[in-house]
């Protein structure tokens, strides 16, 4: 009898969590936060006037980095995110009826960008940063929408996503949409100035620094607890953006602000994705947004005049053998182009001895960028930065460590704890 | 100010440099003309951009390997054997050039350079290349992309590099061992 019991319970638990994730999957627990009211379209007049703002919008959200491929037609699409679970290709935004989202309703549209659930009802993924701009208001979703449809159409296909199974399935994303959409989508305290409030606006909701700059769970979901402090992405470290990670950057909030302009400081050049931020986004937003963005990122309700960068931090000691064989190859390979004091070139070479990445808690970012170089890059107004050579084919994972060790230790302050085993990781691309 | 100097001995053509005193933040190009008078490699950008300046290393596993002279300090080459473009013809007793190297020839036949300045630079490429295809020939259909990844980062400002790419194509096919059916 008591067996049976069990039994029956059991049966009905599992019954029971079946159905629930048949709920789930059927996407009756998704919470919407796009009202009704956008089941009204907007006027041809609306369309026209809103379309103008709605271009410094997209720009401040970046939708042109993912949404067109180098070379390839201006919001076509296209370009290839590679993700454990395979490889998913951005999708043609222009006002193209076939391939874009010409036929898109301003619902439609509002669901895709807030919600994640595009044209009928077929889910995003979350490479598509929803779960950021979830936060975004819904005029400045109009705008947006109403720019993209001022766009030219453009006929070029969507590639189709390579996806392993159960990836492939997109209504399994009603199971990460459970899990870490928020549906709290208020971005204002009204403690805080307007500033502030404009800066976090941006930073979370248009910007979406969090996607890369907070770390993620199992599920690739943000941990909110670790909200912007840093997270691995494609083999480097996007470094914490919190007042203490950027205050060890060397950054000060007056730094940081032209640092998102001209994509150069003292701290370096803007690389990687963040040098695609710059190029199509940053670059081209106003004063009073950056400005806004840098005051929230340091916590503060307006930016302070004074740009008197952090105190340099103190240089620790290194084994002489480590310091001996660093020097060596620093003079050997680095000092003709990054200066025997680490100087750098003005306009042509980033300076090493005020260099982030030898301040960063990881040196993941100094040594993967030493083995693999970096591209020759133009930055605004005319600046260009020479490419840096790769030299994994002349530094072994010893010599590599060591001269990590000792300019981040001379320079950077941090402890010589990089191994020649780290390096090798490194080098393998892990 | 005093440049902090160091010993440095090295090979150069196949001759031992005895040890030297040499400033220890001097790059290799001003060693090679300051000191050993070897003047083939070109100063070109300084930066490390152009290739005009390089030499080839020797490594312990019988490989070669292109180096820029410009970027890369006089220290970092010691102990090593480095061939400048005055190391590549044959030379009899005396020093006399008895035979050019067949890239160099090749250069020749083909008209390959004008003005001449990248010269050294592209027949240390092109001799690297070879070298590297004697041990890991490339399949025919392949040899045109592997010539140009392999000396595109050599700048050019004359001839359009044409005659450069005809030269090394012909010396490669000519030679037997680097290119598999």
């Amino acid at each position: 009898m008591r067996a049976r019991k069990l039994l029956g319970i059991l049966i009905l638990l599992i019954v029971c969590g079946a159905v629930l994730a048949g709920c789930i999957f059927a996407g009756l627990l998704e919470k919407s936060v796009v009202a009704k009211d956008v089941d009204q379209p907007l006027s041809p007049d609306q369309m026209k006037s809103l379309a103008q703002r709605g271009a410094y919008v997209a720009v401040a959200a970046d939708c042109y980095a993912c949404h067109t491929t180098t070379g390839g037609a201006p919001w076509a699409g296209g370009l290839p995110f590679k993700t454990p679970f395979g490889t998913i290709y951005s999708t043609n935004i222009s006002s193209d009826p076939d391939n874009g989202i010409g036929n898109w309703t301003r619902a439609d549209f509002h669901r895709a960008v807030r919600d994640g659930v595009g044209k009928g009802g077929r889910h995003l993924y979350p490479a598509m940063p929803y779960a950021s701009y979830r936060k975004m208001t819904p005029e400045d979703v109009d705008a947006v929408y109403a720019y993209l449809m001022s766009r030219p159409p453009m006929k070029v296909a969507n590639p189709a996503n390579e996806l392993t199974f159960p990836f492939n399935i997109r209504q399994g994303l009603t199971f990460w949409n459970l899990l870490n959409l928020s549906g709290d989508t208020q971005t204002k305290d009204a403690a805080r100035s307007d500033v502030w409030n404009r800066g976090r606006y941006l930073v979370d909701a248009l910007a979406h620094c969090g996607e890369c700059h907070t770390p993620r769970n199992l599920t690739q979901g943000m941990i909110q607890s670790d909200y912007l402090k840093g997270a691995m992405l494609e083999g480097l470290f996007a470094p914490d953006i919190t007042k203490d990670g950027l205050t060890r950057m060397g950054f000060t909030p007056q730094l940081l602000a032209g640092f998102m302009k001209s994509g150069l400081s003292a701290q370096g050049a803007m690389t990687n994705q963040m040098y695609e931020v710059v190029h199509f986004s940053t670059q081209y937003m106003t004063k009073d947004d950056l400005d806004a963005m840098s005051a929230y990122l340091f916590g503060l309700d307006a930016l302070p005049k004074d740009a008197t960068p952090p105190a340099p931090p103190k240089a620790v000691p290194v084994a002489a053998d480590v310091a001996s064989s660093a020097r060596n190859t620093y003079l050997g390979l680095c000092a003709s182009c990054h200066g025997a004091e680490g100087q750098g070139i003005p306009h042509v070479v980033v300076p090493l001895a005020t260099n982030a990445s030898l301040r960063l808690t990881s040196a993941r970012n100094l040594i993967h960028t030493t083995l693999n170089g970096i591209p020759a890059r133009r930055f605004p107004g005319l600046e260009r930065m020479q490419p840096m050579p790769a030299f994994k084919d002349v530094l072994d994972d010893r010599q590599m460590a060591d001269l990590a060790n000792w300019m981040r230790a001379t320079w950077g302050g941090e402890p010589p704890n990089v191994k020649a085993e780290d390096v090798a990781e490194i080098r393998k691309g892990h | 100010m005093t440049l902090a100097m160091r010993k440095l001995s090295l090979t150069v053509n196949g001759k031992t440099i005895d040890p030297v005193d040499v400033p220890e933040t001097m790059m290799m190009q001003d060693f090679l003309y300051e000191y050993l008078n070897l003047t083939g490699s070109r100063m070109g950008c300084g930066q490390g951009i152009c290739h005009a300046c390089t030499v080839i290393v020797d490594g312990d596993d019988g490989a070669m390997r292109e180096i820029r002279t410009c970027i890369t300090g006089a220290h970092w080459f010691a102990g090593k054997k480095v061939r400048t473009v005055e190391g590549h013809a044959t030379r009899d007793a005396s020093g006399a050039i008895t035979a050019l190297s067949p890239v160099q020839q090749a250069f020749i036949e083909h008209f390959s350079f004008q003005c001449g300045y990248c010269t050294p630079g592209f027949v240390t490429g092109a001799t690297v290349l070879m070298d590297e295809l004697k041990r890991k020939p490339v399949r025919r259909a392949d040899l045109e992309k592997t010539i140009s990844e392999a000396l595109d980062k050599h700048i050019c400002r004359c001839t359009g590099y044409v005659r450069y790419f005809e030269a090394v194509r012909d010396v490669i096919l000519k030679t037997p061992g680097l290119v598999k059916a």
